[in-house]
Parts: structure tokens; sequence; C-alpha cells
């Protein structure tokens, strides 16, 4: 029985008078892909920022490969293998796609200040490492984010390619676990396809443990190993993706009281 | 599925070296509109074909070659403020261009370390520190300052962080002028640390190995020598993990620490290193001057040095070196009447040369200037108004042309003031109106600025700058915010 | 306990003036997040003006108005020409810029406190100016408490700028323009698309800041302090810190901060030695904003992730 990639216990979060989380509990296993779904407010996003140390909880704890992570700062957190995209896309927009990778390998490499300035071995061995991890981060996503476009600033890509710059950059960082934030968002049929296939292939060829939120059921239920439903802090459902979809809570959550009778 | 469904051309086009892909033709798109065109734009193309190492070298060979051409101090001295300057603006450069935190009491460090100089190296205490003693122990300190100052402060951004440094550079300034007698409580007598507002005076110069610096020369090559090493450290840093890990706090600090960027280390770092450089300016401010005055590290200082940052543009190595020689020699060009006027028309005539893009709307507009003037002075002579000659108001060659068209009201000031309110109002209003109406009043308007600028502007050399300055830097946030070299930006707000 | 009194008299008037200054550092914050730096000089500016406008009338010594009238046509001179130079500031250095980053506005900012500062070294000279009000004897008629001498041009100080407070805080929160002043706070892109006119919305918010600026400018020439150009740096300066100390954003916070800091500087400058009166009024200003940067009034503001 291996311990779980990503562990929540009783974890609640309150703002003010609102409670955001309400003892929220979850188990992720090693390359599982769990899909978080509910309606909007329903503490999905803050789910992510507790993890990710945005918000330290009220109350519980999480762990990250049995490493109890609470409180801890995002980039310590992120140092021990958890990155995240966002709901509406953070990229570095003035920085290249090749520097926004980059950048993100902070805390794998160790080359002080003065050693990147004088050229010290350690850090041109650093640059070396860097320029390879950027290509095989980018070479998941085909042909889409090659050649001239490495050097283009983020700013000038497709909406759908800002989503993959954020993908792979969250890989650069070296994390075997991905936290993402709706990541088929405003994307047309065929890159939403595309999208779930990509977040397949790192799982079944990388071996990522992936925590999705997301709001397009397509996508949920062709990816997700299992799904949990939230509304207004709690956990409501939790199962395959069949059992969720027709649990009457869900439905009432979703479509309001007296829906559920008709499914 | 088709990658083509997404829109994206296939990209066999460009790989294959068949011609430029539809998808990178359009990426250029932002390149072209950014070329300049005119009678200089293939100057520049030349220019930007040559390597990096070339073309940093020209500069660096002018530099060398500016004390075998002249024995005249005062251009020396020019030089020698220049990279002190300068090397301030590296330090300035990594702090906000960099990590993009607004430190608006920089100058404080600068200060800082001046007087730490002093401290062991001047009869102020009646310590005399070897120099290579010295100077890493300004350098140590001042970066422990930095450090100080930048951990009260490592949880503020954006405005909160502004005002903080802002406060602490005022009271540091506030500290250095009060100091000269604080009694400390285990001591008799009050004690003069900083000799209050007029500084402390017969500061050791340097002395490396027995070899003295005592000439202007040598502080020069010093700092010839310093500014080498930060340009090429800032080059270094650019695209190093340090300084894309800044860049990308700059660009949104939470995403950084999500990809693993320690905000708070690489704020401290970014402050204790820019401390370190300014101190490291500090201490060879003070021994150049042989003396440290409090008045140089006020607020205008700091607004030349964001005004050069800013002009050169951020994050452009290129660009803040040119800023920075900008913002120094164009102050002291302006001392001289004569010079401030070729000057003057100069870039009066290059600014209307490299906007207006054919040369016959040029022409035009300067054959109507040239009118204007004379009708100006027609109306004027007509009024009734009295008018001084030329030979007492210029001279030098520009004096018969200017005597023939500009007219010299006896009393400049009321006249001066009159028209510089009315150009004032005229350029405002101008930038409300549609181009075409901007051409015709464009003759109008330039007339009124050499008018101003003969009658007024001229007289008060100190006040000009300072105006000029300031109108510089409205005029290019407005206009081009990302400076002469900087890469257009895209805000996320 | 006299000399505590004077000076807590003196600190409360000069603070009268600091509030004012605050209030408009705090309205424009409020509404534009944005610190305008070049505020102190269009109190210069208004100081300026309302000197000019009581030369015009014949100054001190030959005045053709009764007293009263003199007062209120330098204030409304003061307060006019202030208002208008704030917005023609806003129209043409800051407006460009609303898009861009804070840096840019910031520089701009400088750029127009430099300028105001020059321009005005320009058009007026270097001399300093005094408002000669002592001429006149129903200025400087009052009363006094124990020892402590109090009079009507310090009253109408204080008075006056409770009294801007006041109507500046009934316009914010009980008209509809107060109410579209909010509403672009909050959020400019929604503002507009309820159909607000943002651009005249922060006009007026410009010219109510700056016409506030003018007022202490006049103020402060009443009570007889010196006219260059350079005194917008350090009040500035001084109603910026009372403005973040009272918590930026809110307007009882700016009068609150003016007075405390009013307060402040008069107990440092009484008791301490009067330079480090000064460093006291930063230092009081970094610490609060280190432990608790909204200021004393002031709102927190959560940002959604």
């Amino acid at each position: 029985m291996t311990e779980p990639a990503l562990s929540l216990r009783g974890v609640t979060k309150r703002f003010g008078g609102l409670t955001s989380l309400d003892n929220f509990s979850l188990d992720v296993e090693p390359a599982e892909i769990v899909s978080v779904i509910g309606p909007n407010g329903a503490g999905k996003t803050t789910l992510f920022n507790v993890i990710t140390g945005v918000y330290t909880p009220d109350e519980g704890r999480v762990f990250l490969h049995g490493e109890d992570v609470t409180g801890l700062p995002p980039e310590k957190v992120a140092r021990q293998g958890i990155a995240r995209t966002f709901q509406n896309v953070r990229l570095f927009l003035n920085l290249t796609v090749r520097e926004n990778i980059k950048a993100a390998m902070f805390g794998r490499t160790k080359a002080s200040l003065l050693g990147s300035i004088v050229g010290s071995p350690l850090a041109r061995r650093e640059e070396v490492e860097k320029e390879e991890q950027v290509r095989e981060a980018l070479e998941f996503f085909g042909t889409r984010l090659q050649g001239y476009r490495l050097d283009q600033p983020a700013y000038s890509l497709s909406y759908a390619n800002r989503r993959r710059l954020e993908i792979a950059r969250a890989m650069a960082t070296g994390a075997s676990v991905l936290l993402l934030d709706e990541p088929a968002a405003g994307m047309n049929p065929a890159e939403t396809k595309e999208i779930a296939q990509i977040i397949r292939r790192l799982r079944d060829d990388r071996g990522y443990t992936i925590v999705v939120i997301e709001h397009d059921m397509h996508v949920v239920e062709g990816i997700s190993d299992r799904v949990i439903a939230l509304d207004h802090g709690v956990q409501i459902a939790a199962g395959s993706f069949d059992e969720v979809a027709t649990s009457p809570a869900v439905i009432e959550a979703y479509l309001g009281k007296g829906a559920a009778v008709t499914k | 599925m088709s990658e083509n469904q997404t829109g994206n051309q296939p990209e066999t086009a460009g790989e294959s070296g068949r011609g430029i892909g539809t998808d990178e033709w359009v990426a250029q798109h932002e390149q072209r509109l950014n070329q300049a065109s005119g009678p200089f734009a293939a100057l520049g193309q030349r220019w930007l074909q040559l390597p990096r190492g070339i073309q940093w070298l020209v500069p660096l060979t002018i530099a060398l070659l500016i004390p075998f051409l002249t024995s005249n101090d005062y251009i020396l001295r020019i030089g020698v403020n220049l990279g002190l300057f300068l090397m301030l603006v590296v330090g300035l450069n990594l702090t906000v261009g960099y990590a993009g935190l607004l430190d608006l009491g920089f100058v404080a460090f600068y200060g800082f370390g001046a007087y730490m100089y002093a401290f062991v190296a001047s009869p102020q205490f009646g310590i005399h520190w070897p120099t290579w003693l010295a100077i890493p122990m300004v350098i140590a300190v001042t970066a422990l300052f930095g450090l100080a100052l930048g951990t009260p402060s490592r949880r503020l951004s954006g405005d909160y962080l502004a005002i903080a440094t802002l406060f602490f550079g005022q009271m540091f300034l506030v500290l250095a002028v009060s100091s000269d007698a604080v009694q400390f409580p285990w001591m008799q007598e009050p004690v003069d640390v900083t000799g209050g507002a007029n500084g402390i005076t017969n500061v050791d110069p340097f002395s490396f190995f027995g070899f003295t610096f005592s000439s202007m020369t040598s502080y020069y090559f010093l700092l010839l020598g310093l500014i080498v090493i930060g340009v090429f450290a800032t080059l270094r840093i650019h695209n190093s993990r340090h300084g894309l890990a800044w860049r990308a706090m700059g660009e949104d600090a939470l995403a950084a620490q999500h990809m693993t960027i320690p905000p708070v280390r690489m704020k401290l770092l970014a402050f204790t290193v820019g401390a370190a450089v300014a101190g490291l300016a500090g201490s060879v401010f003070a021994s150049v001057q042989l003396g440290v005055f409090p008045s140089t590290f006020k607020l205008p200082l700091l607004i030349m040095l964001y005004a050069a940052l800013i002009l050169g543009g951020l994050g452009s190595v290129p660009g803040l070196v040119i800023g920075a020689i900008i913002m120094v020699v164009l102050p002291e060009v302006l001392r001289f009447p004569d010079y401030s006027n070729w000057l003057f028309f100069i870039v009066l005539i290059v600014a209307v040369v490299t906007t207006l893009k054919s040369w016959k709307i040029i022409t035009a507009v300067f054959v109507s200037t040239l009118a204007v003037g004379f009708a100006a002075n027609g109306i004027f002579l007509a009024l009734g108004v009295p008018y001084l000659t030329t030979p007492e108001w210029t001279e030098g060659p520009l004096a018969p042309i200017l005597g023939a068209w500009v007219f010299m009201p006896e009393d400049r000031l009321l006249y001066g003031n009159i028209a510089f309110v009315l150009l004032v109002v005229a350029i405002a209003w101008m930038t409300t109106r549609t181009r075409r109406t901007r051409l015709i009043a464009l003759p109008f308007v330039l007339w009124l600025a050499v008018f101003t600028w003969e009658v007024r502007l001229l007289l008060e050399p100190s006040v000009t700058r300072q105006l000029l300055i300031g109108a510089l830097l409205i005029v290019l946030m407005a206009a081009r915010p990302q400076g002469l070299f900087g890469k257009p930006r895209v805000e996320v707000l | 306990m006299e000399y505590f009194g004077e000076q807590l008299v003196n600190g409360i008037i000069v603070g009268g003036v600091y509030a004012l200054i605050a209030l408009g550092y705090t309205l424009i914050y409020g509404v534009l997040q944005f610190l305008n730096l070049a505020h102190g000089e269009l109190y210069m500016m208004g100081a300026f003006f309302g000197f000019f406008a009581m030369v015009a009338v014949g100054g001190p010594s030959a005045a053709v108005v009764p007293t009263w009238l003199m007062i209120i046509i330098m204030f409304l001179v003061a307060m006019g020409g202030g208002a208008g130079l704030g917005v023609a500031v806003e129209r043409f250095a800051y407006r460009p810029l609303r898009k861009s980053r804070r840096l840019a506005a910031l520089i701009s900012a400088l750029g127009v406190s430099l300028f105001l500062q020059s321009a005005a070294l320009l058009l007026f000279g270097a001399r300093v100016r005094l408002y000669d009000t002592g001429q006149f004897i129903n200025l400087r008629s009052g009363f006094s408490i124990g020892s402590i001498r109090i009079d009507i041009t310090e009253i109408m100080v204080v008075v006056g700028s409770l009294l801007l407070m006041a109507i500046l805080w009934f316009l914010v929160n009980r008209t509809q323009l107060g109410r579209s002043m909010r509403a672009v706070a909050v959020d400019q892109d929604a503002a507009v698309m309820n159909g607000i006119d943002v651009d005249r919305v922060i006009t007026i918010t410009f010219a109510l800041a700056s016409g506030l600026a003018g007022a202490a400018g006049v103020m402060s020439g009443l009570l007889l302090f010196p006219v260059d150009q350079y005194m917008g740096i350090f009040a500035g300066l001084k109603g910026f810190t009372a403005a973040v100390v009272g918590g930026i954003g809110s307007i009882p916070g700016a009068m609150l901060g003016g007075f405390i800091i009013g307060i402040v500087e008069a107990m440092a400058t009484g008791y301490l030695n009067p330079t480090y009166a000064d460093f006291i009024a930063f230092l009081i200003l970094v610490l609060v904003l280190l432990i608790r940067p909204t200021g004393i009034l002031g709102k927190k503001n959560l940002a959604k992730v």
C-alpha cells in the first residue's frame, strides 16, 4: 500500500463569516487523475490555494508524498514537488517562452549569483541542462511551441498556446504532482480534446499525479480515475464519473432542488 | 486530430527553410511596425547587424581614448561623474529593472557608502584605514544596510514599498544632516558624527599598493574599469538563474512563487546587491570629491537615476548606458549658452525630421516656421515693443541668423513668461488634435518654442534643466513608456 | 502644562493643513489607486495663486475690498486655479498612462512635480513671498485660553478644513457623483459598462483633490508660512504620510492622519530637536506601514487569486 501522493485531512478554510472549505479530506494516489467539480464558488480554487500554500487552513493538514506541507509558503511547497496552473492564465507575459520555462527551474538549480556572472562550471552545466529540460517539456506538445516560437514573448501566443505553456512551465519545476485549474476553459472542441489527451499522456507517459478542476464534463469523463464534487466547501459526492454525475446531490447543486427527481 | 483546426499553419514552410511560414511572418509583425523608417534607419540596421562584442567595443574604445585626446580636467570630471552615475544606474537596474521593486530611497545607499568610507578614511574620527581594507568594509556594511532596509519592507509591494523606501531615504538624509552633535549617553560631550549640513571634508583619496589616486585621470580609468565589470555582470545576470527569477517576480510575483521562486529571498538579494553597488560607488565618490556632502543625496539625484533608467528602457543594458549618458552630459552642455543653443536646435531639427516621414513635409514645416518668425518680428515691431539687438544677447556662429529671425524684447522676463505659458498650453492643445491640425499648428509652435528658449529659458540654465527633465519624463511616459531601447511591454492590471 | 497646550494647539492648526493635503492624496488614491506624488506642488501653486490674488485686489495695504471678501477671493482663486491645474495634469500627464504599469505613472508624477517646481521658479522668480496679512487687525484678533493665544486665522484654518472634509465626505457617500466615484474605484471597466463616464469622474476627482490642495496652500500662507517653490515637497510628504497613516483611501482617515502628524510634529519640535521632528514623522509612517499597512482607518484589500 503506497502512501498517497497528495493527502488532505479535515481541511477547513474560513474567510470572515464564509466557510470556503469545510472539513475536506482527500487522498490522491500516485499517478492518479482526480477531477474536482462543483458550481462556481464551491471552493475549488480555494482548495488549490490551500494545497499550494497561498492560504493556511484554519483546521486540518496537507501532506505531499507523506510530508506535512501545511502552512508552508508556496515556493517551499512547490519545491516539494507540486506545481499548478491558474484559472486565468498567469504567465510571465513579457518573458519569452523559453524564459518562462527556465524561470521555473529556479528551485532545481543551485548556481550562485556570483557563479552565474563569472560562468562557473556548475553554472554552465546547469544552463546546458536547462536547455535540455526546455526541449523535454515542450516536445510534449508536439510542434506547437517549437522553433522560432521559443524566443517570442509569451504575450504573442494564442490563448490555447498560453495554456499549454503554463502546463509546460509547471512541468519544468520538476514537480510530480500537477494541479490544473480549468485547463480547458475557453478552448474550442478540438483544443479541448487535445488538452484531455495531453493530460492523459502526462500520466501515462510521465507518471504525473494530476488533480484537475474542470467544468467541461466531457473532459472530466475522458480523463478521470475519480471525481470529487464540491459545493459550498463540502464534498457532496465522490467516486467514478458515472456515480458522481448521477448523484442526486450533485444534480441538485448544479441545477437546483427538484432537478434530481427527473434523473 | 489535425493541427490545422486550431488555426496554426503547418510549420514545415519555415522549418524546412523554403520561406517563412505564415505564423512566423505574423509573429514578426510587431518587429516590422517598430522598425524606424527614414534616413537614419539604414544606419541603424547596419549597426544592429554587428556582433554584440563589437557593438560594445566601440563605446569602450571611445571611452578609453578620451583621456588621451584631452587634458581638460573638466571633461574628465564629467567622465568621472558619468562613471559614478552609471554605477548607480547599474545597481538601481537590478532592484527596479529586474526585480521590479520600486526603491525610492536608493540614494541613501550611495550616501551611506560615502559616509562609511569617510568615517574610516578622514580626519573625522582620526581613522585612516588603507584602501584595500576600507572598500570591502564599505561594500559589506552597505550591503548589510540594504538588507536591514529590505527586511522590514519584504512584505510590502508596489505602492507601499515605494512609500516605505522613499521615507527610509528621507530619514537617512535627515539623520545625516542633523548628526553633527549627537549626545551618546556614555560620552560627556556631544559627538560630531556626520559633520551636519557641511559634511565631512579632507577625505583620503584611494591608494593601492603605493599608488595614490590623485588625478582625475586615474579615477576616470578606475570608474571605467568598474563600469565594464558592472555592465558585463548585468548582461550575464539577465539570462541567469537569478536574473530570470527576478524578471519573473517582476512580471507576476504570485505565479513566480508557485514556480519555486522565493520572493522574500530574491527581494532581499536585490536590495542587498543594489545597495552594495551603490555603496561602492559612494566610496569612490567620497574619495574623488575628497569629501562627503549631504546635499548630494537628495531626491533630485534619485529622479535623475530613474529618468536615466526609464529613458533608456527598463531591462535594456545599452539603454541604461545611453540613458545615463544623456542624463549626465546634457545638463553639462546646458551650462554653456552657445553649446546649449546648438543642442537645442539640433534636437529640435532631429525630432522634426525623424517624426515627419516625408522630405516634402519637413521642408514645408521649416519654411513655414521661418515665415512665422519673420511675421512675428514684423508684428512686434509694428506694436512698438522695445527690443535688444543681436550682440548683447547671443554670440557665436548662430548669432546673425537668430538676430534676423528671433525677436528679443527688452523685457525678457515678461514676454518670456507669457511665451512659456502659451507654449505649454499650445503643446498640450496639440496632443488633442488630429494629425493634420497638428501639422498646421507645428510651425507656430516651433517658432514659439524657439522664442521661449532664446528669450527666457537661456537666462536660467539650472531651472531650464529641471524643467526639461520634468517635461522629458512626462512626455516619455505618455509617448514611449518603454524608453528608447526597451521592448514594448504588455501589462496585466 | 501651558507649553504642552501651546504645542498641542499648534499641532492641531498645522494638522488642519496637512489634513487637507492628505484628503487630496487619499481621494486620488482611493479612486485611481495612484499615488499622485505631484500633489504637493498643487498646494504650492495654490499658495502662489492666493498670494497673487491678494496682490491683485490691492494687497494688505491698499485693499479695494473688505478683508472678508479678499479672503474669499483668495480661496476661490487658489482652489479654482489648483483645480484647473490638477485637471490639466491629469488630462495630459496621467490619462495616457491609465493602462500602463505603476512605475510609469509614478515616474510621470515625479516629472510633473519637477516641472511644476521649475515652472514656478521660472514664472514667479526665486523670491520668497509672505502673505503680509499682519496689516489686517481683524485677522489677528482672537482669544486666549490661559496664556495660549488663538487667533481667528487659526480657527478659520481648522474649521475650514473640517468643513471641507465634511463636504467631501458627504459628496462621496451621499451623492450620485460619489457613488460613481466609488464605482470607478472598485472596477473601472465595470463602471464604464454601467454607463458611468469614467473620464468625467476622474477629472472631477482631480479637480476636487487639487482644489483642496489649493485651499491648503492659502491657509498655509495665511498662517504666515513662507511661500516658495519648494514648500510643496515637504508639505507634500507630510500630507502623504498623514494619508497613509490614517489609512489611504479613507476620508476620515486622512483627517485623522493629518491631525496626528501635525500634533506629533509639534510635540517633537517642542520637546526635541526640531530637525529630528521630520525624522520622527517619517519614522511613524514607516512603523505604521510595517505594522498596519492599510493605516489606522484603512480597509484591507482582498485580491482574488
